[in-house]
């Protein structure tokens, strides 16, 4: 592919409650500690996209490209979309288009200002049905579960096994935020946490299983392949991207067990990059939930269908929690997920971005993998995989 | 939900479940829809409208919902899912509704899977005072307990009578009690009001009759617990009982609430009868709805002393002149300017005179308008097989049908009042519902409704074979529904929570 898009320098805010700050505030320390990473000057960018879920709902804000031309006292033009992989996607577009040859993109959410209210507003927003005959955000999830038990007929020991390795994948989360300043949760939880808050509620997955709501802000410098070539050393190139769509409502879909977007959408986006599940490293999936964690395992064709619940291995205290596939080692959710590192809608994706940029330019500080990959993959959602993302990313376009 | 015409979206689709079936292929949705997503373009014109309201459908997966979204907090914990209906090819979200689940019960989801359900026409979540009140039939309970599933098929008819009368009928009562000494009565569930209540009874009455729908012309509805003080509960029934032609979305059919405390649907009988006998009226079918939620102050609060004996529920009554179950032989009311039980605009319970209520208000008209009748129909008590009158408590009517000459055997079978409380507006017809329930052919029931203010209606009515013919159309009998094995007990501040409700 002619003129890859390459990203040159990441930035993002600790994810958490940020009661004091304005929206603007958390996207410009944000953009901030991008741009000083590449050098760059607000002057230089071409074009912006933003990312923001619900902000006009969640703090009253339309319009957020005018805040943001204030912001950077620039005229250029903005487009704002749901999510950073929406945005990236449509930056890479652009790029690839020979449209610009640096943009900002960036993704930003304040929910816990309107926490009273946010569950209706989310279940509203992603599958409005449900909503209006009682569902709750964590209910879809549950109900995948246990549609997931229906259709692989697990009974006895094996939903025990499955119950525990859901466990397993919050434990893991939380042991990787431990390593990662910007975490919402930076502390260790055992299997034991997680089935207490269940067997607590008498529900199938309980506090521990789903990531929290989150304030803050993710940015990231996308440029043409060969402005990034003279604005860094070590550009990470955006090999693949594709999305996919899915109805909104959960129920009418035909398949309860899977998201059917998210195999869209990586297939396509693995044709665009030239790889193959195997060749992937380091993943950051949307785990909101611990479900929605191993049922994208499966559908990013990392584990066959049914058999996720298998592969989880590891544990927290020597800080080993990985996916072991036929012998080799996933590294998934490294900055702890949406789980532990926070969820704020908006800004997710580029904190997963954020993670697999540092990860492969062997930046990660303590919890950097192993061996450093070359190959990494973030998948995000917007609603309950109504839409999915699939970025791939590379530290050297050739290989 | 504060947009009205989203509200109206949702209801439209959501109260009846209407959903699309495509001719070509044979997929569903859960919508109106023009075309079908598979077969495309080939498809327009040929999408059937269906609906599922009449259906039963599976809980296919469940989970437990113990922490609402806000405007569901008062439903407190419910099993929520997803049904799919005809094996699959539609599925919907819904929660199980008619079950108080106690915080600390762990649930066997698997003990719910694979069970079937029936929707059910409920509220649908909280709102402000001065909201639209949201329905929907989202709502389930499972079809093997309290209320089951029937089938409505449209029957047609084989005779046309000299005289109208009733053609069909159907009591709808909750599936909770409140029970102190030895009196029951039936409490609503949270989600349920005086207008969910009226759909329940015209859909029983709708399938009790086999009446086609849409040759409905006319729908009164008497309550005196609407949950608006302006905005009819009719035409909320119309629309969700199809009632009268459709065309596009709007019902071809006359709806209109009445309102005179107990007598508010009773006294619509003559009028829906006289309306199918006028020739020019192009009305074929009436149908009268009594409907409550039935108010009263709390215990120990200025008019509490009805709190005793107010219960739930709705009892309609289809008339026409085609496969009559019951004639109609004369009638007779009388009104006086009686103050005896009133509620002002604005006061969300009644007040009512204590002593005054007997001698000068009930009992003055209940015999005024029986014996009035009988004299004018040339008829003694022994002419009459059963005797039905207004049941404020479980005094009066024996009381009056005493005095005026009833044998226990002729007033005993309507005296209902025991087993669901009075439910104001559909009180008297409920024990109409009683009598027609076991009557044979060719008998005589006599019926005087009293409504406070005050005003009763006496009717006579003739049995007709075919009140036989009818009965196993329906399941959900006055009995069925005093003796069920499903019928919950609650306790007194359990009852003022579910009936104050959403």
């Amino acid at each position: 592919m002619q003129n890859r898009p390459a990203i040159v320098a990441v930035g993002r805010t600790k994810f958490g409650e940020h009661y004091g700050k304005k929206p603007e505030q958390l996207i410009e320390e944000a953009w901030l500690t991008a741009s000083r990473e590449c050098n760059l000057e607000r002057r230089d960018l071409e074009a912006c996209y933003l990312s923001d879920c619900f902000l006009p709902i969640t703090n009253k804000l339309g319009l957020e490209e005018g805040f943001l031309s204030e912001l950077t006292e620039l005229h250029v033009p903005m487009e704002v979309t749901r999510s950073v992989s929406a945005a990236l996607l449509t930056a890479c577009h652009a790029i690839q288009a020979g449209a610009y040859n640096t943009v900002l993109v960036g993704g930003i959410e304040k929910m816990t200002d309107r926490w009273d209210k946010i569950r209706d507003d989310l279940m509203l927003l992603e599958d409005p049905w449900s909503y209006y005959a009682g569902g709750t955000p964590e209910a879809n999830h549950e109900l995948m579960l246990r549609a997931y038990i229906k259709k692989y007929g697990l009974t006895g020991e094996n939903v025990e096994k499955l119950n525990l390795a859901l466990a397993e994948v919050a434990v893991k989360n939380h042991a990787h935020a431990l390593k990662n300043e910007y975490a919402q949760f930076q502390r260790k939880i055992t299997v034991e946490h997680v089935l207490s808050a269940r067997d607590a509620v008498h529900k199938p997955l309980g506090l521990y299983d789903f990531a929290p709501i989150s304030d803050g802000a993710s940015a990231l410098i996308l440029t043409s392949e060969a402005l990034a070539k003279k604005l860094t050393d070590n550009p990470v190139y955006v090999l693949g991207c594709a999305s996919a769509t899915d109805y909104l409502d959960f129920p009418t879909r035909d398949d309860l067990t899977h998201f059917t977007a998210t195999r869209i959408a990586m297939k396509n986006a693995s044709k665009m990059a030239g790889k193959n599940p195997g060749d992937i490293s380091i993943a950051e999936v949307y785990d909101q939930s611990t479900v929605m964690e191993l049922v994208s395992m499966e559908d990013l064709g990392f584990c066959e269908p049914g058999t996720a619940w298998k592969s989880i291995r590891g544990n927290c205290e020597d800080y080993e929690g990985y996916y072991d596939i036929n012998g080799r080692k996933l590294f998934v959710n490294k900055n702890g997920g949406l789980k532990a590192d926070g969820n704020p809608l908006g800004a997710t994706g580029g904190a997963q971005i954020f993670e697999i940029f540092r990860q492969l330019r062997g930046e990660a500080g303590e919890r950097q993998i192993p061996e450093p990959a070359s190959t990494g993959c973030a998948l995000e959602f917007e609603g309950f995989g109504t839409k999915a993302y699939v970025s791939i990313f590379g530290r050297d376009h050739d290989e | 939900m504060s947009s009205e015409p989203i509200e109206r979206r949702v209801s439209y689709l959501g109260d009846r479940l209407k959903a699309s079936r495509c001719k070509i292929c044979g997929k569903e949705y859960f919508e109106v829809r023009d075309y079908c997503g598979n077969c495309g373009r080939k498809s327009f014109g040929k999408m059937s409208s269906i609906d599922l309201f009449y259906e039963k459908g599976e809980l296919e997966l469940c989970t437990l919902v113990n922490e609402p979204t806000n405007k569901f907090m008062k439903l407190g914990r419910y099993v929520y899912g997803i049904i799919s209906f005809h094996n699959g090819k539609i599925r919907v979200p819904g929660r199980l509704t008619d079950q108080i689940l106690n915080n600390g019960d762990a649930i066997d989801f698997a003990s719910f899977e694979g069970r079937e359900v029936v929707p059910r026409f409920r509220r649908r979540y909280q709102v402000g005072r001065n909201d639209v009140v949201p329905t929907i039939s989202l709502a389930f309970t499972l079809a093997d307990e309290y209320y089951p599933h029937q089938e409505y098929t449209v029957v047609k008819p084989t005779k046309e009578y000299d005289l109208p009368g009733v053609v069909g009928y159907g009591v709808y009562t909750s599936r909770f009690r409140i029970k102190e000494g030895k009196l029951e009565r039936s409490v609503p569930f949270i989600d349920e009001d005086a207008v969910t209540a009226a759909v329940e009874a015209g859909k029983l009455a709708l399938i009790h009759s086999g009446v086609d729908s849409s040759l409905v012309g006319k729908v009164y509805v008497g309550s005196e617990s609407n949950p608006y003080a302006v905005k009819p509960i009719a035409s909320k029934v119309a629309q969700v009982l199809k009632l009268g032609e459709e065309d596009e979305d709007v019902q071809s059919v006359d709806a209109v609430d009445t309102e005179f405390a107990c007598k508010a649907a009773s006294s619509m009988f003559k009028d829906a009868a006289a309306l199918v006998h006028y020739p020019k009226s192009g009305v074929e079918y009436a149908m009268v709805i009594g409907a409550d939620n039935a108010q009263a102050a709390p215990r120990g609060c200025p008019g509490g002393e009805l709190d005793v004996f107010v219960g739930f529920g709705g009892s309609a009554f289809l008339f026409g002149k085609h496969d009559v179950i019951a004639e109609i032989e004369g009638w007779y009311s009388c009104t006086s300017d009686t103050p005896d039980f009133w509620r002002r605009d604005g006061e969300p319970f009644p007040m009512h005179g204590g002593r005054f209520t007997g001698d000068p208000a009930y009992f003055k008209h209940v015999r005024k308008a029986t014996t009035k009748l009988m004299e004018q129909l040339n008829l003694q008590p022994s002419d009459v097989d059963y005797f039905v009158t207004h049941q404020p408590n479980p005094q009066f009517p024996v009381k009056i049908a005493k005095e005026l000459g009833f044998k226990e055997e002729q007033y005993a079978v309507s005296l209902q009042v025991n087993k669901f409380g009075n439910t104001y507006s559909g009180c008297s017809p409920l024990g109409l519902a009683a009598v027609l329930d076991v009557a044979k052919p060719e008998e005589r029931i006599l019926i005087t409704s009293y409504g406070s203010g005050a005003g009763s209606d006496s009717y006579l009515l003739r049995t007709t074979s075919q009140l036989i013919d009818k009965r196993k159309r329906q399941k959900m009998t006055v009995k069925f529904q005093a003796e069920n094995p499903f019928v919950q007990h609650v306790d007194y501040t359990t009852y003022r929570r579910l009936k104050l409700g959403m």
